[in-house]
């Protein structure tokens, strides 16, 4: 049933959590079954997308992306945003990220694609803006993006 | 020039799927 597809699934998502990269392809294989049977089934596309993600697959993700949604009303938002940043595409990668709710994850990416850009200023503008958030090695990128900006004396 | 963390990789995570099971 789905529902014991789903606990399989569940068991492979949490295995992989200890860096077994063959339990991605475990999670592929489980979500595709899944949408054998329910063929717009959100939760599975997205743990696909997701282990596809996670595998370095980025080219393969953004297939499944735009493939699903040409069929189904799914929002990949942030994944589909974070795809176009790993293959470079950066001003669709911005522009997808537009109409994204501000959260710490999509400054983030905001970031790294302004650094990319060259826009050092800005990158390190948002990366200031998220120092209370406590995020993890969020300094490394901030005093990255200082010495890129010739501000490495700040 | 110095090279940025990929951070916002770590806010990629597998949708909550306990209630499907
Ligand atoms: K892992």
């Amino acid at each position: 049933t789905v529902e014991d597809l789903f606990t399989s699934l569940n068991r492979h998502i949490h295995r992989s959590e200890y860096e077994q990269l063959s339990e991605y392809d475990q999670v592929v294989k489980l979500a595709d079954q899944v949408l054998a049977v329910v063929p717009g089934d959100e939760d599975a596309i997205r743990c696909k997308v997701v282990a596809l993600i996670k595998d370095d697959k980025i080219d393969d993700a953004v297939k499944v992306i735009d493939v699903f949604a040409k069929k189904f009303p799914v929002d990949f938002g942030f994944l589909k945003a974070y795809c176009l940043y790993r293959q470079n595409k950066l001003d669709e990668a911005l522009a997808s990220l537009k109409g994204l709710e501000k959260d710490s994850a999509t400054m983030l990416l905001e970031s790294q694609i302004l650094f990319r850009q060259g826009k050092m200023d800005a990158s390190v503008d948002i990366y200031q803006k998220l120092q209370k958030s406590k995020i993890e090695s969020l300094e490394i990128n901030l005093v990255a993006g200082l010495v890129s900006a010739g501000r490495a004396s700040e | 020039n110095p090279i940025v963390l990929d951070l916002a990789y770590n806010s990629i995570d597998f949708p909550s799927i306990e209630n499907r099971m």
